[in-house]
């Protein structure tokens, strides 16, 4: 082929790819528009209804940063603070114990291993409120539990059970654990069992092998899962406020009080939220770098 | 010395024996190979050795030291699987580096080390790449490094190059026994190739059933099979089962049923001692028989036999010929050679005279199941017409 024919295929070629361009804007452009109408605009409100100055049932539109000088001088700090705790430790406890389930389904035979995904799927097809509202059966002062443990003669008086932290961490873990075991499970189905066996051979133990060829493998694992369980459980309302109690007021709960709570504080609340968001996407970022850095780069470049 | 001693091994899997009752020694430094059909526990043998599967019974005995309980960490003894089992998400070098890194070799001394390995195995400019950039020959080799550099004193190697294509494949091959002789370890080989076997082993072991049939040289094997199984198996061979009908000094006389109540005789050497009108049978092979249009001269010492040709199949590096003779059908490989006494090919269909020395023909006290007349082809090439494929002979 001579040059000229050469450079007219390459040509013919960049068109072609960039009319392919072109159509995947245009497939991509609902999705887009979607996102911006549904929620970059309603962030953009809650921003600007963070400069705002309050009133008892909605916002009067003068410029105020008393919103943020609140937030920022202290007492407005612990729902937060315990919203981060609880985050924390729920996605903590619900790697530590997914991971053995995940392992477990993800070496099962093929029938076993369906039915056991079917098992962690069926909490789903229960209305969360209703999930909720059994533990609070479950666990309160005449509850199930307290019944058994006075009948078995294992305890004299009912213990307090219901509306502790401990109760929120708990029906938390509940909640999101299937968050966590469904992504691990996909990451380990897709490890190479071998390779244990070759970790071994070169002379890692058990542990060792976990450590070095388990672990990495089942990162992207543990960082899909985390997002899943870390993010709803920041923002958390529903479960602390069924099972939680006044004195551990989390984030979620106090953004709603201030919206719905007269006299409304929808300044207030829009600046929580922000900060929220502002968190968040932070920490994502971060991770999203680590994660990048130390699994994906690794594999694909 | 390092050599491995294994006594009387066997392992089952729900009472189905994959290795049964199996004894052997190999001396240190040897490449030797087990050799068999699939499903006849070549691998399971392999994995016990490593320590992956637990023996029901038997010992295994390392420099003279019992392994046999010791998990697969604590054994000198490393592995190169069958699909490498590269760590995908490690680069060249931290694989490699793996087993140093696991006993915390000093960081210099690792690096010094690798750069060996990889140098040993041609990848000494690759160490920066991951197990999915590399071909098949390179993951192979280092998958090599790997393991060698820990210095093992036996290296276990299953199917290493089933993997990889023909050339490469030969290539390995040659590298493989480079890479042995330079590291002196004894290797042991598992293939059911085996054109492989024969090429790269000091001794092999033929096994059929979880037991070794015969173990040897590998030129010993093919020669001198003392089962049908063994002789069958290892390239290809003529099987006539024949009754001793007489005895001499030198070699023993058969007579063997072509069919239609018709018999010729073989003349045979001997290896073992025969007893007049017991049933034997002959293992011939097939490059060992000689295909001519005209009678041989020279008939002392020889067995000679009329045939018509069924079938000629041209390999490139010789001609197989299935030639029938009464029932039998016999299978010769006569190779291309330009100067001979006849000048046009043979064809189909052309009546030829087959004949061989009577210390080609090899004995093997055991009657083939059943049938009596020669063993069909396994495997024929195939043919591009049924005509006209010259064949000088
Ligand atoms: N984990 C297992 N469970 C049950 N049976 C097994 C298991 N592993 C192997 N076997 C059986 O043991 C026998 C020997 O298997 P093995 O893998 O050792 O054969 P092989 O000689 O390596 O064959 P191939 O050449 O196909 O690799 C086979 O019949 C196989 O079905
Ligand atoms: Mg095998």
């Amino acid at each position: 082929m001579n040059l000229e024919a050469f450079k007219q295929v390459n040509c013919s070629q960049t068109k072609a790819s960039r009319r392919r361009d072109l159509a995947s804007y245009l497939l991509t452009a609902p999705a887009l528009i979607w996102l911006l109408v549904f929620f970059l605009v309603p962030y953009l409100i809650v921003f600007i209804y963070s400069f705002l100055s309050t009133d008892i049932y909605d916002v009067s539109f003068k410029f105020s940063l008393s919103a943020y000088r609140q937030l920022f001088s202290g007492i407005y700090l612990r729902p937060f603070y315990l919203a981060f705790r609880l985050a924390f430790i729920t996605t903590f406890a619900c790697l530590i114990l997914a991971f053995p389930v995940a392992y477990y389904i993800a070496r099962a035979s093929e029938k076993m291993r369906n039915m056991l995904l079917i098992l962690i799927i069926i909490p789903f097809w229960t209305n969360l409120i209703i999930r909720i509202f059994s533990w609070r059966i479950f666990l309160s002062y005449n509850g199930v539990l307290n019944t058994i443990l006075l009948r078995l003669g294992l305890i004299s008086t009912p213990l307090e059970l219901m509306r502790t932290d401990f109760t929120v961490l708990l029906v938390m873990v509940y909640v999101y654990l299937p968050y966590m075991i469904l992504p691990l499970y996909s990451a380990l189905e897709k490890m190479d069992f071998t390779l244990l066996q070759a970790a071994m051979d070169l002379g890692a133990n058990e542990v060792k092998a976990f450590f070095r060829i388990t672990l990495p493998l089942a990162a992207e694992g543990i960082f899909a899962g985390s997002l899943l369980v870390f993010i709803p459980t920041l923002g958390a309302y529903l479960i602390p406020q069924l099972v939680g109690n006044q004195r551990s007021l989390y984030v979620g709960q106090v953004i709603t009080y201030k919206i719905k709570n007269i006299p409304r504080n929808w300044p207030m609340a829009s600046a929580m939220s922000f900060i929220l968001l502002l968190l968040v996407a932070i920490m994502l970022i971060a991770m999203y770098a680590i994660y990048r850095k130390r699994t994906l780069a690794k594999r694909n470049v | 010395m390092d050599e491995l001693r294994i006594e009387n091994l066997s392992k089952d899997y729900d009472g189905f024996l994959a290795v049964d009752n199996v004894s052997l020694t190999i001396q240190p430094g040897e490449l030797y190979s087990f050799l068999g059909p699939s499903g006849c526990g070549k691998t399971t043998l392999l994995r016990m050795i490593a320590g992956f599967e637990i023996p029901r019974t038997g010992r295994i005995y390392l420099g003279g030291q019992d392994i046999t309980d010791l998990p697969p960490y604590k054994r000198p003894v490393n592995t190169i699987f069958q699909n490498y089992s590269l760590f995908p998400h490690m680069n060249v070098f931290d694989n490699v580096a793996f087993g140093l890194r696991i006993k915390k070799v000093p960081k210099t001394e690792i690096k010094d080390r690798v750069r060996k390995m990889l140098t040993l195995v041609k990848m000494e400019d690759q160490a920066a790449k991951y197990p999915s950039q590399l071909s098949g020959g390179q993951k192979q080799r280092i998958a090599i490094a790997r393991a060698l550099i820990n210095e093992p004193k036996l290296l276990l190697l299953d199917e290493p190059l089933a993997a990889l294509d023909l050339k490469l494949r030969q290539h390995m091959l040659i590298e493989l026994m480079n890479i042995h002789d330079a590291v002196g370890i004894t290797f042991i080989y598992v293939t059911h190739d085996q054109s492989e076997a024969m090429s790269i082993s000091d001794r092999m072991a033929v096994m059929q059933n979880g037991n070794i049939v015969q173990s040897g040289l590998p030129d010993d094997i093919y020669e001198r099979p003392t089962s049908i199984f063994s002789a069958y198996f290892i390239g290809e061979t003529n099987l006539i089962t024949g009754e001793v009908i007489g005895i001499e000094d030198e070699y023993v006389q058969l007579r063997c049923h072509r069919g239609n109540g018709e018999y010729f005789e073989i003349d045979s050497t001997f290896h073992f001692p025969p007893t007049l009108g017991s049933k034997l049978t002959v293992s011939l092979r097939p490059e060992k028989i000689a295909i001519t249009r005209s009678k041989p001269r020279n008939q002392d010492d020889f067995n000679i036999l009329r045939g018509t040709i069924e079938d000629i199949l041209y390999v490139g590096t010789h001609t197989q010929y299935i030639v029938r003779v009464g029932d039998l059908k016999f299978r010769v490989f006569s190779q291309h050679k330009r100067v001979y006494f006849d000048e046009k090919a043979l064809d189909w269909d052309e009546e030829v005279w087959l004949f061989w020395h009577d210390t080609d023909s090899w004995l093997i006290n055991e009657v083939p199941d059943g049938v009596e007349a020669s063993v069909e082809p396994r495997s024929l090439p195939q043919r591009a017409s049924r005509k006209g494929i010259p064949a000088e002979v």
